[in-house]
């Protein structure tokens, strides 16, 4: 029964199926006619940007948009990946297996070496943002890369790190870039209005605690789920 | 050190709620008090922004201390302060309900963990959802709306997804896919304003007006995005299984403040920013969608078997007036284009808010909520009861309610335009309306014969007065209606001053 209602579902021909192909075929051909129809009036806002770079307190034009003019978006940006885990967490539990699997000698050795360099690596990544192309949020991939090949290796103790620790982790960038934002309120009277003598030490440090952030992030997406401990306080370890 | 005139009093509505959230998923046991202290917080800030915008008019703040192309900027005007203070009271009784709630379920002692895990992710996830919400209202900047409609939209979808059922699972999800659609849908209009005009603020763009091919598209694409979102028929599919199935808090959130959101966002960029750009017969295409969605809802709403269904189709219902003011607006001036749809919202807000907490109640009292076998209700909650009548009163739109000043305005300016059909439309749905608040109301009152009378289970005022109060704030918003007209004639003329005043460089 199962069997034939699934074969007649493959034979059946679909017309909404076709309705909603059409429609998306002329919707794109428009899109793509409406493109090359736009006549571009501005030129962006390049030049404003290469006006106040001297003021930004970095040298890479992107940082300096990302973290100082506009600091703001990056901060609810921030607030948007600790708001993906805080949803993961809330369905599930991480499905780590329940035996542990022994990982084979290559592979050990490999993650032994390329996790610590990984981890290296992104923090250049961080303080390279300054001048050149990165910063938080690749410094962060990277270091969420790390954090993915320990746990596809299955390393039985990562199943075991608290709740509270991964919490605090998490929650760095999030809280030092708040907490800098609102210092800048108590010191100069506006959110996100770095002081100019600090403002280089600012952005580097928001950056390093963000791409911790960012890095754990990206692995408890992967990790699928809360830690064990999260809600019994250690009780079932 | 603190004055009253600072300006930074604008950014507390959102650093005080994103700073409890933090707070409240660091640790568990103090998380009832971040939030209440955010939430007063916040009512309080919302009280001193409104003082003012009173004495100096529209306000306006630089992030970071940033001009206007270049960085972001934060505005506040009548529109933006009414949301702001609707988000504020409906978010404080919603906070104070959601207490009640949770610590009646866990005390139930039946599946323990799972009301605790409900418990531990909520208040992280409403106080997040609060924040980008006020932000969504202040922002004066096209990118970072979009960021804002993404900081809603996530906790919403994991809000709506926390009672674990499979059935809420399954709603929230198909929530996520629309409101993803919807937000790309947004962005990639954004692109096309950047790349057109090379700014992003709302200031700057209104005083650019200029229509052509890329415009038009970038619009419809925001438009589509942000209808989406708001649940316009016929993209309401999403939105009752999603609204039904959530716990009850989580509900009244979402129904109450986060469909609203997108809409004051679409409402802002077709009368504020583009509002030379739109044209008749778009503002009637979605003033007939509304009226279907009216009647549609309405029709659904009278059908449902269960109460929280019911009550959300007739958010898809009460939704569709706040698109039939898109054609009567248009004719309008000033202040009077903003005052028919801000009263629907506000009164729509606190009523539903009200609704959706009492159906909670019930459902938690009498353990289902099958309308059928509701009857006698009030024998034992008589307070709840009590609060889904008045919010009734409002839905149907009787006087002295919100709801009668918002439809009032709706009827005289589709008479003063001679767009009769529209205040006809408007008639037809607070009668079927009246329909289904009737249909619930007279069964929770009559007690049948031989109705054994169950025990009252204990549990804290705080389940069951929230309710009543926003529903009687909901009732008494018409008794002072000249109170927020005033405040939007003051500050509605804040496009037209900043781009006279210039904001560049």
């Amino acid at each position: 029964m199962t069997a034939r209602s699934t074969q007649n579902k493959r034979k059946r021909f679909d017309p909404v199926l076709l309705l909603v192909l059409l429609l998306i075929v002329f919707l794109t051909g428009l899109l793509v006619q409406v493109i090359l129809a736009t006549d571009y009036l501005g030129s962006g806002l390049g030049d404003d940007v290469a006006r106040f770079q001297d003021l930004s307190g970095v040298e890479s034009p992107v940082t300096a948009v990302l973290l100082n003019f506009r600091g703001y978006d990056t901060l609810l940006e921030v607030m948007v990946l600790l708001m993906a885990v805080v949803g993961v967490w809330s369905l599930t539990r991480a499905p780590f297996p329940k035996k542990p699997i022994e990982p084979g000698p290559i592979q050990l050795a490999v993650v032994r070496l390329l996790a610590p360099l990984m981890v290296l690596f992104s923090f250049y990544l961080v303080w390279q943002g300054s001048h050149l192309a990165g910063g938080a949020f690749q410094g962060g991939a990277v270091l969420g890369g790390a954090c993915v090949l320990m746990l596809v290796s299955e390393l039985p103790w990562l199943k075991n790190i608290s709740s509270r620790f991964l919490r605090i982790g998490l929650l760095s960038g999030p809280l030092v870039f708040l907490g800098v934002a609102i210092l800048c309120i108590v010191l100069q009277g506006t959110l996100l209005d770095y002081p100019q003598e600090w403002v280089g030490t600012l952005l580097l440090l928001i950056e390093t605690a963000c791409a911790v952030s960012i890095g754990l992030t990206l692995a408890c997406l992967f990790a699928g789920g809360r830690p064990k401990d999260d809600l019994s306080g250690g009780r079932k370890r | 050190m603190i004055s009253f005139d600072d300006p930074s009093w604008i950014v507390i509505p959102i650093i005080l709620p994103l700073a409890a959230g933090l707070l409240c998923f660091l640790t568990r046991r103090w998380a009832f008090a971040f939030s209440l202290a955010a939430s007063l917080g916040n009512l309080l800030a919302s009280g001193i922004l409104l003082k003012q915008l009173l004495s100096v008019g529209p306000l306006s703040y630089n992030v970071g201390n940033w001009k206007a192309p270049l960085g972001i900027a934060l505005r506040i005007d009548g529109p933006a302060i009414l949301m702001l203070l609707m988000t504020a009271v409906t978010g404080l009784g919603i906070t104070l309900y959601a207490r009640g709630y949770f610590s009646f379920r866990i005390s139930g002692q039946k599946k323990i963990g799972r009301h605790e895990r409900q418990e531990r992710f909520f208040w992280p996830l409403w106080m997040t959802l609060w924040a980008s919400l006020n932000g969504l209202f202040l922002s004066a900047d096209l990118f970072n709306l979009y960021v804002t409609l993404e900081l809603i939209s996530i906790p919403a979808v994991a809000l709506a997804a926390l009672s674990g059922k499979p059935a809420s699972q399954i709603a929230a999800f198909r929530y996520l896919l629309v409101s993803l659609l919807g937000s790309l849908s947004y962005l990639l209009g954004v692109v096309f304003i950047y790349r057109t005009y090379g700014v992003l603020d709302l200031a700057l763009l209104g005083s650019k007006t200029a229509s052509g091919a890329g415009i038009g598209a970038a619009l419809a694409l925001m438009s589509v995005g942000l209808l989406l979102k708001t649940a316009l028929f016929p993209m309401h599919f999403w939105l009752p299984p999603a609204h039904a199935n959530a716990l009850a808090p989580v509900s009244a959130i979402l129904s109450a403040l986060v469909v609203k959101a997108s809409f004051y966002l679409l409402f802002r960029l077709w009368f504020d920013v583009f509002a030379s750009t739109i044209t008749e017969p778009a503002l009637n295409l979605l003033g007939t969608l509304g009226g279907v969605a009216i009647v549609w809802g309405a029709l659904q709403a009278i059908r449902q078997q269960r109460l929280k269904l019911l009550v959300a189709y007739s958010t898809v219902s009460q939704l569709g007036y706040l698109f039939i003011a898109f054609p009567l607006a248009y004719l309008e001036k000033g202040a009077d284009i903003w005052a028919a749809v801000i009263f629907m919202a506000l009164a729509h807000s606190c009523a539903k808010s009200a609704m959706f907490m009492a159906a909670g109640t019930i459902f938690l009292h009498a353990g289902h909520d099958r309308i059928n076998d509701l009857a006698g209700v009030r024998s034992y909650l008589p307070v709840t009861v009590f609060a889904y009548a008045i919010a009734g009163v409002n839905i149907m739109g009787l006087p002295p309610s919100g709801g009668f000043i918002a439809k009032w305005l709706l009827i005289s300016s589709s008479l003063n335009s001679s767009q009769w059909w529209w205040g006809l439309i408007v008639m037809a749905g607070s009668l079927l309306a009246s329909v289904y608040v009737f249909r619930v109301v007279s069964r929770f009152f009559v007690i049948p014969e031989g109705y054994h009378v169950p025990d009252r289970q204990p549990h804290s005022p705080l389940l069951e007065w929230p309710a009543l109060v926003l529903a009687l704030v909901a009732l008494l918003l018409g008794l002072i209606a000249p109170y927020p007209l005033h405040i939007l004639e003051t500050g509605s003329s804040l496009f037209a001053m900043v781009s006279q005043k210039g904001l560049l460089l």
